[in-house]
């Protein structure tokens, strides 16, 4: 595919443009992909997008299409698998492992660093999900419904004991305890027939 | 002399200051190679005197202000215009802000002097500083907001400011998408505001709302603190938030922006003082947050984080305080906080550069004696911040935790709190042991010394802070509020107590690192503690993965299933079918009997009709 260098423009270099235009059209026209009048028009797409058979196609039902699925999305027959033909619309895209960039090897000299990728990869259906700052399903020490019942159990215990705290709150007491009945003086054994000397609590 | 023109001069001046090295980086020619320490540093230090004159000014003579300038927007009876407040909290937290600030920008000239961006790294936290003003100065919510969303935005270029790290900006966008929960609360109080009293004026709002139910407002101005400040719920930023270079962690991270969320509730309390629903919100949110961080504290490894951590255990304490219905000591903390929680950071810088960039504390050790001073100082920074008798800490924390004791308040806000500020002499003692005590763990590098300037005196200055501050404040500021003054002796000696306990349980734990009785802690609470209590992990893998699944389904699958297949053509073929195959299946194709008849019946009635 022929390389063609970007050049901003300049009124000088305008008519390098033009005949780079030209350079264009005649190299469309001998080597072109696309037939018909379109590459004769705009020279420019013939070096633009992927071939059809380089697209998704639709769900690989025999072995020949799955080999040539696999080889299109630069698998091993064994390790291609497509999604499973429920009119979702998948097609013959392949069904990678749910694993996120987090998972690969950091200090391997990956071509695309940040990413975590080799060039011709198969990306994932959901790789924009996978990037590293996205979601990560790197192993856990713990078991998700372990982490899951300590957490929840934590913030529920939390919630269970404010709410005790509001019905039993904390106070500083400005008096001593007051009790009714001449300051409970039958049911701390006072003797029922004398009569009890009178309690005031307080005078308004 | 007279006051109130002297008072707006100064605060002028002081935006001046501020802006003025600002507007250089607008002309094309590039900025000289020492901007940031020669304009930008020395601007705010001269910001810094320049502000000391209204806060004297206030102190004696108890002048405030309200500077209103431009008419910005008027609609119908709604105005807003650019109104600058400055009472009691923005007077005193802005020579605060101020004096931490120049600190930080001059220890950060030593920190950052390899960086290529340092201007640019410079320019941001000025831009920073200006928003934080702003913020602190707003007398309605619109410039309040404009603050907000400023300090936000400056925090996510900071944090991801080497970009280039993936987790730098995983970092930077966590704190952005927190803060912008918490923002749905502050856009929801605002309008209500509008709706109901017809105005963002704070002075004006108060006036209008004394018959309301404030519940609304109140509710999303703590979303809007919680997500601002780290609250439980929205705290993961916080931590994470350490992916930023050290002086960026010292000034939002602990003393000024994360403060904004309380802020906004102190400004506001007039709002929050006859709606007892939202202080007990305030009290348990408070409560937890600040047993729930220290918790997490205990067993981080990075020196970063377990000052994070920290902070966030001191904004819980904060909103307890709110809670409490004492905004005055609030902002006392978070005054008496910035000084010694900026110098951990700054030590921590120092101590970090000074072993290569070496974070992890197990990596550390013995640097009493190969860096006396920042160790001392890392030392007096944690005893202040657990509230020893007569350094900053105390002055604002003993009078939380003794107001605490005496109120009629939920008993499990109190039981939390007191535990929280026993873990926070567990952690304190911790860092200080592993990163001063005992011997090196590190191999010997390249020659530790702590002989520049540009290190030793911000240090030196924000230590000055640490003692001296808490009883500056309190000495020149009269409390709004009564405080209890009678109290059992056991009651007004807890926080001491408590703290002494917390040092005791570590002290002895230090002791049993150091003899190795146990290889591993017993897994299941280390592991919560260290998971920060599996907060993140759940909740940044799940609720993320299904809504992008289910995004990603909506987008490619199910939009084109809908409207080709469900709704569109298809569906109509499906409708049609049935009609049509009935209609074909009625007609018999007989065609010469139904002719027949035809002719017949017209045969027998034509007779009749003629």
């Amino acid at each position: 595919m022929p390389f063609f260098r970007q050049t901003y423009c300049d009124t000088t270099q305008s008519v390098n443009m033009a005949v780079v235009g030209l350079r264009r059209w005649a190299q469309a026209l001998s080597k072109g992909r696309r037939s018909g009048i379109s590459p004769f028009l705009s020279g420019s797409r013939a070096a633009s997008g992927p071939l059809k058979s380089e697209l998704p196609g639709s769900y690989p039902s025999t072995p020949e299409q799955k080999a040539a699925a696999a080889k299109k999305y630069n698998l091993r027959v064994e390790d291609y698998e497509p999604y499973a033909d429920k009119g979702e619309g998948y097609g013959d895209y392949p069904k990678l492992p749910d694993r996120s960039q987090h998972e690969r090897d950091p200090w391997y000299q990956w071509d695309h660093r940040d990413l975590r990728r080799n060039w011709g990869e198969p990306l994932h259906w959901d790789f924009d999900m996978y990037i590293r700052n996205r979601v990560d399903t790197s192993p856990t020490p713990l078991s998700w419904s372990t982490m899951c019942k300590q957490l929840f159990g934590f913030i529920g215990f939390m919630l269970f004991m404010f709410y005790l705290g509001e019905k039993f709150p904390s106070y500083q007491p400005v008096a001593p305890k007051q009790y009714p009945y001449n300051n409970l003086y039958l049911e701390k054994g006072g003797d029922p027939e004398k009569q009890p000397e009178e309690v005031k609590n307080y005078e308004i | 002399m007279h006051s109130p023109l002297l008072m707006t001069t100064t605060l002028l001046i002081i935006f001046a200051l501020l802006i003025n090295p600002l507007l250089l980086t607008f002309t094309p020619s590039p900025l000289p190679n020492r901007w940031h320490s020669t304009s930008v540093k020395n601007s705010v230090k001269m910001a810094f005197f320049t502000s000391l004159i209204p806060l004297f000014l206030f102190l004696d003579k108890g002048t405030e202000t309200i500077i209103t300038t431009w008419s910005w927007m008027n609609l119908m009876t709604f105005d807003i215009s650019i109104s600058l407040k400055f009472d009691l909290y923005s007077i005193t937290f802005i020579p605060v802000a101020l004096y931490v600030t120049w600190s930080i920008l001059e220890f950060a000239s030593w920190y950052m002097h390899s960086d290529p961006y340092i201007n640019r790294f410079f320019k941001y936290l000025l831009m920073f500083l200006i928003a934080m003003i702003v913020l602190v100065t707003a007398n309605n919510m619109f410039q309040l907001f404009i603050g907000w969303e400023g300090v936000g935005i400056m925090s996510f270029l900071l944090i991801g400011w080497w970009y280039a790290r993936a987790d730098a900006n995983t970092a930077a966008l966590q704190a952005v998408l927190y803060n912008r929960i918490g923002d749905i609360g502050l856009i929801l109080a605002m309008a209500w505001i509008a709706m109901n009293l017809n105005s963002w004026e704070i002075t004006q709002v108060f006036t209008l709302a004394s018959n309301q139910d404030l519940t609304l407002p109140l509710v999303g101005l703590i979303l809007a603190a919680t997500g601002k400040s780290a609250q439980f719920g929205l705290h993961p930023w916080l931590p994470s938030a350490m992916e930023g270079p050290t002086p960026v962690s010292a000034l939002l991270h602990s003393s000024t922006m994360v403060v904004a969320g309380i802020f906004l509730l102190i400004r506001l309390n007039p709002l929050m003082e006859q709606n007892p629903l939202t202080q007990t919100l305030c009290l348990c949110l408070g409560a937890l947050t600040t047993l729930f961080t220290a918790l997490c504290a205990l067993t981080q490894n990075d020196i970063k984080k377990i000052v994070a951590f920290s902070t966030s255990s001191q904004l819980g304490l904060m909103m307890v305080t709110l809670g409490l219905n004492q905004p005055q000591l609030a902002f006392l903390h978070i005054c008496t906080h910035a000084f010694f929680k900026a110098m951990l950071f700054l030590c921590s810088g120092s101590i970090i550069h000074a072993l290569n960039d070496e974070q992890d504390i197990r990596k550390m050790g013995g640097m009493h004696q190969l860096t006396p001073f920042t160790s001392s100082s890392l030392t007096l920074g944690s005893l202040a911040l657990t509230g020893t008798p007569f350094l900053a800490g105390f002055f604002s924390k003993d009078a939380i935790i003794e107001s605490l004791n005496t109120s009629y308040l939920n008993a499990w806000a109190l039981v939390l709190t007191l535990v929280a500020t026993s873990l926070t002499a567990i952690y304190s003692l911790r860092l200080t042991f592993f990163v001063t005590m005992g011997h090196p763990r590190f191999n010997p590098l390249s020659p530790i010394n702590e002989n520049n300037p540009m290190v030793i005196n911000p240090i030196k200055r924000l230590a000055w802070g640490s003692m001296a501050a808490g009883l500056l404040i309190t000495s020149n500021i009269l409390p709004i509020k009564l405080p209890v003054m009678t109290m059992p002796t056991p009651i007004k000696l807890a926080a001491i107590i408590v703290t002494i306990i917390g040092l005791l349980i570590a002290l002895e734990l230090a002791l049993i690192t150091s003899k190795q009785h146990t290889a591993l802690p017993k897994r299941s609470p280390y592991l919560f503690s260290n998971m920060l209590g599996f907060f993140p992990t759940i909740i940044h893998r799940l609720p993320t993965k299904l809504s992008m699944i289910l995004g990603q389904n909506i987008a490619t699958q199910t939009v084109d299933l809908a409207w080709l297949e469900k709704v569109g053509p298809k569906a109509s073929t499906l409708l049609n079918l049935p009609l049509i195959t009935t209609t074909s299946n009625a007609q018999k194709g007989a065609i010469k009997t139904f002719l027949m008849f035809f002719t017949l019946t017209i045969m027998l009635t034509l007779p009749s009709l003629l």
